[in-house]
């Protein structure tokens, strides 16, 4: 048997299972439909309603405001990556997802302490450190938390200020999913990993250009793991911001953005994160292997985001037309 | 009758020919049932209802095991290897064995390959039931391949099975 027939069968044998519960689930997926009712829905209890007939229904039963949405939302979304190992994904697949969580609530912490303040209802509960372990001494969470926040904190024991905090946490959090997706051996979540990277880099670099902040200042903001060169940013950077945009745009990695929309600064995020739309796509297309769950499991990421926009928007009094505007095409 | 061709006799080599397309149509069925078996298990696991439309599709690669039963019992039968008289000159022998290639290596390969369809196919199933039908069809036109390969290794037996009976 040749060896891509063997990595097939093995794939197909593997992650069989997990495809094809992914292929009745996806079936399951929000559409556009669905968001229609929740945007039209007059009331939270409507709301609750239609998405009582759905996989949330039962994560939001005894909900009546934005807490209870909230640590619904975040029970549901944490099946839905407790999935991933159900699924037989190797490990590192499952850390991928996990360990963002970890970096968001270290950044909570260390910014609540440069800050003083309590840290209140500000971690949650999906990373692979428990939420509880970060009330603690920093430097008693695990060696790859434990060392950043050590780099921020002087010789007196003073914390640093919130741009280094975000800075020193986002690079390592990036550094992190970069590795754990070479570990992984998977080509999608590489490719992922990549891509999240690219994104990073082409928001920072535009929006640093658009503030005409120095050019030498650049590199050191980007992120590492890549395939936007940061030489190749840096050339570009002297040029004027239109130029600049589509240079940018017309770079392999970010191959056909529209270099207008990336100019637009409301529609940056919008088109950077297509680019993410784009690859789920692909992924989903792949008949055997871990991408489909990869895939599905974002997706489900990126419906809890929009479920938890319309719903703590209603409970917030924003009417349709507010709603409607937060809405994004997450999946097609 | 004790010559030999390669050191094997004639009843060997037939013997060999016979159980390679039995141990190799075998191997690809079961690699392609459960190909197409563990996607079929997971769209059950989450839509019992669908498990009558799927069951074909996991079936369906199984069929080149048989094929290779029905070479290999071919070669019992049309050279009186039941009775236990053999009488099978090695060069004859060596024929039945080549005889029995084309249903071997097809039937592993087809199988293969026609479990993989299957499980992409029963992705169709998990999302429109009412394709059905139209999924079956993707596999079985792998089918057509394992079916061409027996019958050119049945006739080849029946030709060999003709000239040792004019020796």
């Amino acid at each position: 048997m040749s060896i891509p027939l063997y990595k097939t069968v093995h794939d197909a044998v593997f992650y069989g299972f997990a495809v094809g519960k992914v292929r009745v689930l996806e079936t399951r997926i929000f559409g556009s439909g669905t968001y229609e009712r929740l945007v039209d829905a007059p009331t939270f209890a409507e709301q609750k309603r239609i998405l009582s007939d759905t996989v949330y229904g039962r994560y939001l039963e005894g909900a009546t405001g934005a807490d209870d949405v909230e640590v619904g939302l975040e029970a549901a979304l944490d099946d839905f990556y407790r999935f991933l190992a159900e699924a037989n994904l190797p490990e590192p697949v499952v850390r991928f997802f996990r360990v963002r969580y970890d970096y968001a609530n270290l950044k909570a912490v260390l910014k609540a302490r440069a800050l003083d303040v309590p840290l209140d209802d500000m971690l949650v509960n999906l990373g692979i450190v428990p939420a509880e372990a970060f009330s603690g001494p920093v430097e008693r969470l695990p060696g790859y938390l434990a060392d950043v926040a050590a780099t921020l904190l002087d010789e007196d024991g003073r914390m640093a200020d919130l741009d280094a905090i975000d800075a020193a946490v986002e690079h390592a959090a990036f550094g992190d999913l970069v590795e754990t997706a070479r570990a992984s051996k998977s080509k999608a979540l590489k490719e992922l990993a990549r891509l999240m990277v690219d994104v990073a880099n082409a928001r920072a670099a535009i929006r640093a250009r658009r503030k005409e902040r120095p050019g030498v200042d650049l590199a050191d903001g980007l992120f590492k793991g890549g395939a936007l060169r940061v030489s190749a940013i840096e050339k570009a950077y002297a040029l004027p911001f239109p130029e600049f945009v589509d240079a940018i745009a017309s770079m392999p990695a970010l191959h056909g953005v529209d270099a207008e929309l990336l100019a637009d600064p409301s529609g940056l995020d919008v088109v950077l994160d297509n680019l993410i739309s784009r690859f789920l796509r692909h992924a989903r297309a792949v008949q055997f292997g871990p991408e489909p769950v990869i895939a599905y499991v974002m997706a489900r990421e990126a419906e809890v985001t929009a479920v938890r926009t319309l719903l703590i928007g209603r409970l917030a009094g924003l009417d349709r037309d507010a709603l409607r505007s937060r809405l994004r095409e997450l999946y097609v | 009758m004790n010559d030999l061709f390669w050191g094997m006799s004639g009843a060997d080599w037939a013997l060999l020919g016979g159980g390679l397309a039995a141990i190799l149509g075998g191997i690809g069925s079961a690699i392609g049932i459960t190909a197409a078996s563990s996607a079929v298990a997971g769209i059950v696991s989450e839509d019992g209802e669908k498990f009558g439309k799927l069951l074909p599709l996991a079936a369906m690669p199984g069929t080149q095991g048989i094929y290779g039963f029905i070479a290999a019992v071919l070669v019992l039968i049309f050279f009186n290897m039941l009775s236990g008289e053999i009488a099978i000159p090695a060069a004859i022998g060596f024929k039945i064995f080549l005889a029995c290639m084309p249903v071997a290596f097809l039937c592993l390969v087809s199988a293969i390959y026609q479990g993989l369809t299957a499980a992409a196919a029963a992705g169709i199933v998990a999302r429109r039931s009412e394709d059905a039908g139209k999924a079956l069809i993707l596999p079985a036109l792998v089918e057509t391949y394992a079916v061409l390969a027996l019958i050119v290794t049945i006739l080849m037996l029946t030709v060999l099975q003709t000239a040792l009976t004019k020796m």
